[in-house]
């Protein structure tokens, strides 16, 4: 009778960290978080309730709305360039050259640095005429000019470009590895009926490729959401307030602004949108696996 | 099964380093006054006159383990939550400022009173130090320093090439000195452009162009009619007028590459604090000779202090509370204060301390703190971290984007009611 | 044929493709001279700041003063790269940053394995066993994967002092676990959704309990995608600044931490030369991992573990 019962408590023993890391970690901590953006604190989460007034001090915080607005414009062209790089990056490696394994360690050894001293060689190579911007000049060609980090609406994508450079190559590893482990003989057949290689990726290999995009989609919405270190290397935030993102806000009032309360109302504001993402498509998956189940 | 035995033994090998890195029994109450101090300065000469401190405090008897943490605000983050953790340092760094005013809110630092009372502090140190370290009539913290924030650095060869023949003594001879400096081709302003520098430049406009009286209104009193006032407007438009003086690349300029251009003569004016000098003097420059150094724009213009102390989390230990008080009575003393001011390139906080060892800039700053009238604090003595952090976005905004001064004024006068 | 049935099977066939593919060397034409050089051009791109970062670091801060971060240096020295390493100060003490490295050592390796083995059981169970609310729990996990790190912080410095156990080297690798699981067991739960159930099920006809059919068959099977799981992880761990300065104590503060002290004084003089040496130094631990594992990185993953 042992027998029969222990399948069912074994798996739930062993879920037991899992559980206790997603409810008092996670949850709790966004229950701590939420309970403390109602307080006034300060230094110390101990500051007695306000209600709202956190959240109408956010709404009337210029920096505060800057950041969303930047992390919405952020989010949508780092997504987009990494996985467009990464694709090709990995398609045209896929091709049979030579060299693969170094050009392999090339394109992911960005990953492995610490982006503190990268992010200030990227704010170096950006900065008007020291970087690219004189060195292009130099080698003849006066009418360039790149002052993305200097100027107000550029700044943002100024810290895409080299948050870019560091995350393809972890994109593209990914979709190299999901191409291939694509049949061999799909190529032979595309080949026999005179596909032109194009077609054939666009038409094919992608939509087969759609499990590895979801993974790198939902791999780069967190460090989507988590974007600190490069806003810090390179621009501080600026030029004045230019490049300003949620995480640095919070992380700011946090700890140099000791104001506890608003980082966490700030905190919780962030995680909204990540909800309201993540609930259709986890809904989406359980119908799915339900009917694969079934 | 190759592969499973190689995992069990990666795993066990992992465990096995864990267990012996764990910590062993718990150390008992050392005889000798141990203490921990958690600070900020790492860097070359930072290191060295924390050195000198440590130096001493062995001297005297007492054992040192330094915790070093790069980055103001992440050193003070580590004191607070070392403070939360139930596992506080024995002494930390902070600013004079309110940064650690919650901390004595929650009685979780230890006075200094009878080291207060011996030393005089009263009357020896400058006024704006004993508002930031006395609360409620208590001291809570140690100074161990003075800087100045807003010394005008220039470079002699700059001058020379644009033929100004002598210092800039009014707001007007500093523009003409700049318009002097663009007109010989050179970058008339060197400027880092981060938050805090542009908060350095504007504090230097506020108390040389508005005066004593205005800064103090503004800053420490958050006077709401003073701020929207018309003389405020004009130190405004004094500020942005700056601007124009500044080449294009310097948004995100770290403030020492800023120096490096007065020092290679690229640039004719900095506007720094005097932690500038340790620049200087590493390219091997001195005072008088290659650079020149001015506290302010007139004989009576307002000189902004800052420093840093060390604060004493509370503990009852009495091998912790002992440790506190020598590293208190060590830090105060005439040797040590000389010898960890020199290397830092900051002044000593007593007003009565022997100038003779500085060097030039340094003995003009010594001899004006001695005017009780002319050192004011900087933003952070008067201002929460918070209004400090308000007040400066709204500057930096301001200096960098075509804001129109009354907006700024509105801006600030709301950023400073919070 | 229908894609997603292909999908199932392609586990094991990943290692024949390539060669299925490559058979005859290809012929020079213009599509192939286009891959070369767009190739070149990326990896001129990627390798830009790595240059300008060695190039730097062997040059006197003279020279830097100067300007011009291109040029190679007039007088070469690896000073910097000795005081990187031994010498430069990052406090009161100016021993460099190998101080630190013996520390991130025992920190990363506990951290690496444990999440990794915690990941695998998690995915394991969500795969195959599927018990009531497990989705709902890691759906959860998810979630709080896109927390920013410095949120938690101060309800984990709580937990973690009524444990009693705050500021030590447990502390340090338990908040790693914690914030290390959601990718894993992300990793994994999608690796073993792409073996077969009937594994499964023959297993259990076998007899095979919870355990058993973990440790001897699906461990063993698992080896390719626990490389990838240790290379993210371990970058992850290795590289981190903030949870190893508040969590470890002072005892075991990692190198990362003297590496910021190096890099990011306030209002002391910066070493840029020093500063890219002691970076390159910090990353070569990882980037010797990926050397030696690249190519089981992209094998493994081959094996199924992306399938969203």
């Amino acid at each position: 009778m042992m027998a029969r019962m222990l399948p069912w408590f074994a798996p739930r023993i062993a879920l037991l960290p899992m559980a206790l890391v997603a409810l008092l970690g996670y949850l709790g901590a966004a229950g701590w978080t939420l309970w403390i953006s109602l307080t006034g604190s300060r230094t110390f989460p101990s500051g007695g309730f306000i209600g709202l007034a956190q959240y109408r001090r956010l709404f009337d915080n210029e920096r505060w709305l800057l950041s969303l607005h930047n992390l919405a414009l952020y989010g949508v062209l780092f997504v987009l360039a990494c996985v467009l790089l990464g694709f090709l990056l990995a398609v045209f490696i896929d091709q049979d050259v030579r060299g693969e394994g170094a050009l392999r360690t090339i394109f992911l050894y960005p990953y492995a640095m610490s982006f503190v001293a990268t992010g200030l060689v990227w704010q170096w190579l950006l900065t008007p005429g020291d970087g690219i911007d004189g060195a292009i000049r130099a080698l003849g060609f006066p009418h360039f000019h790149l002052d993305w980090i200097v100027s107000q609406d550029m700044a943002i994508v100024a810290v895409v470009l080299a948050t870019v450079w560091q995350a393809s190559g972890l994109v593209m590893a990914l979709v190299l590895a999901g191409l291939r482990g694509i049949d061999g003989e799909i190529w032979k057949a595309a080949r026999l009926d005179g596909i032109p290689a194009w077609r054939v990726y666009l038409q094919i290999v992608v939509p087969m490729l759609w499990p590895t995009f979801a993974t790198v989609l939902l791999l780069l919405a967190t460090a989507v959401a988590k974007l600190y270190d490069a806003v810090v290397a390179m621009t501080q935030g600026g030029p004045g307030i230019a490049s300003e993102v949620p995480a640095k806000f919070i992380m700011d009032h946090l700890f140099l602004r000791s104001n506890v309360g608003l980082a966490s109302a700030g905190a919780v504001l962030l995680l909204l949108p990540v909800l309201a993402l993540l609930a259709p498509y986890a809904y989406a998956r359980s119908r799915g696996a339900r009917r694969e189940a079934a | 099964m190759y592969g499973i035995r190689k995992i069990a033994s990666c795993m066990l090998l992992g465990v096995g380093l864990w267990a012996s890195a764990m910590p062993g029994a718990h150390v008992g109450p050392q005889a000798v006054a141990q203490a921990e101090v958690i600070h900020w300065w790492t860097s070359g000469g930072e290191s060295a006159a924390i050195k000198q401190v440590a130096h001493a405090y062995r001297q005297a008897g007492g054992a040192w383990v330094d915790s070093a943490i790069a980055g103001g605000d992440q050193s003070r983050a580590v004191t607070v939550n070392r403070i939360i953790g139930g596992d506080p340092p024995t002494a930390a760094q902070f600013n004079t400022s309110k940064q650690f005013l919650d901390i004595i809110e929650e009685d979780m630092l230890n006075p200094v009173d009878d080291l207060a009372r011996r030393e005089d502090w009263d009357r020896v140190l400058p006024q704006p130090i004993v508002d930031a370290i006395k609360v409620g009539g208590h001291y809570y913290a140690v100074p161990m320093n003075i800087h100045m924030q807003t010394w005008i650095w220039y470079s002699k060869a700059a001058f020379e090439r644009a033929g100004i023949a002598r210092e800039p003594q009014t707001m007007d001879e500093l523009f003409a000195a700049l318009d002097r400096l663009k007109a010989a081709g050179l970058i008339p302003l060197a400027h880092g452009g981060q938050g805090w520098q542009e908060t350095i430049l504007f504090s230097m406009v506020l108390a040389n162009m508005g005066g004593r009286e205005l800064y103090l209104r503004v800053i420490r009193d958050r006077d709401q009619q003073a701020i929207r006032s018309p003389q405020f407007r004009q130190v405004l438009q004094a500020y942005k007028r700056l601007k124009t003086y500044v080449d294009p690349a310097s948004p995100g300029r770290n403030w020492n590459d800023a120096t490096a251009l007065v020092i290679a003569g690229r640039a004719g004016i900095q506007i720094m604090g005097d932690w500038a000098k340790g620049e200087f003097t590493a390219a091997g420059q001195q005072p008088g000779r290659e650079f020149g150094c001015l506290p302010g724009l007139g004989a009576n213009s307002p000189y902004l202090i800052q420093g840093d102390v060390f604060v004493f989390p509370k503990t009852d230990r009495p091998e912790a509370l002992r440790a506190q008080k020598l590293m208190a009575e060590v830090v105060e003393r005439p040797a040590v204060q000389l010898a960890f001011n020199q290397l830092k390139g900051s002044i000593p906080v007593r007003t009565d301390a022997d100038e003779s060892a500085f060097d030039a800039c340094a003995r003009k700053g010594m001899a004006i703190l001695r005017d009780r009238a002319r050192p004011v604090g900087v933003a952070e003595v008067y201002l929460t971290p918070d209004q400090n952090g308000a007040l400066q976005d709204v500057l930096t905004a301001y200096w960098n984007t075509a804001m129109p001064a009354e907006r700024a004024q509105g801006s600030i006068a709301s950023a400073l009611r919070y | 044929m229908n894609r997603s049935g292909l999908a199932r099977r392609l586990p094991l066939a990943a290692a024949a493709a390539p060669a299925a593919r490559s058979g005859a060397r290809r012929r020079w034409n213009p599509a192939r001279i286009g891959i070369y050089a767009f190739l070149l051009c990326a990896a001129l791109f990627f390798l830009l700041p790595l240059y300008v970062m060695i190039v730097t670091s062997l040059k006197p801060m003279d020279e830097i003063r100067q300007g011009g971060i291109f040029a190679l240096p007039h007088a070469l020295t690896l000073e910097p790269w000795r005081q990187a390493w031994s010498g430069v100060c990052t406090g009161a003490a100016c021993a460099g940053i190998r101080t630190g490295f013996y520390n991130s050592v025992a920190i990363a390796v506990p951290s690496t394995l444990l999440t990794i083995l915690l990941g695998a059981v998690n995915g394991y169970a969500l795969s195959f066993w599927r018990p009531r609310g497990a989705n709902v729990l890691f759906g959860i996990l998810l979630a709080g994967a896109f927390v920013p790190v410095q949120v938690m912080i101060y309800p984990l410095v709580r937990v973690l002092a009524l444990a009693g156990i705050f500021g030590s080297l447990p502390a340090i690798v338990l908040v790693h676990i914690v914030f290390g699981m959601p990718v894993m067991t992300l990793l994994f739960r999608n690796y073993y959704r792409g073996v077969p159930q009937e594994l499964f099920h023959a297993a259990r006809i076998d007899g095979g309990g919870f355990w058993r059919i973990f440790v001897f068959v699906m461990l063993p099977m698992s080896l390719p995608i626990m490389v990838v799981a240790a290379i993210m992880q371990l970058t992850g761990v290795w590289n981190d600044y903030i949870l190893g300065l508040v969590f470890a104590g002072r005892d075991n503060l990692p190198m990362t931490v003297q590496l910021n002290n190096v890099i990011n004084t306030t209002t002391g003089t910066r070493l840029y030369n020093v500063n890219m040496a002691a970076t390159i130094l910090t990353a070569l631990l990882p980037l010797a991992l990926y050397f030696v594992s690249g190519r089981w990185f992209v094998r493994g993953i081959a094996a199924g573990a992306v399938k969203g």
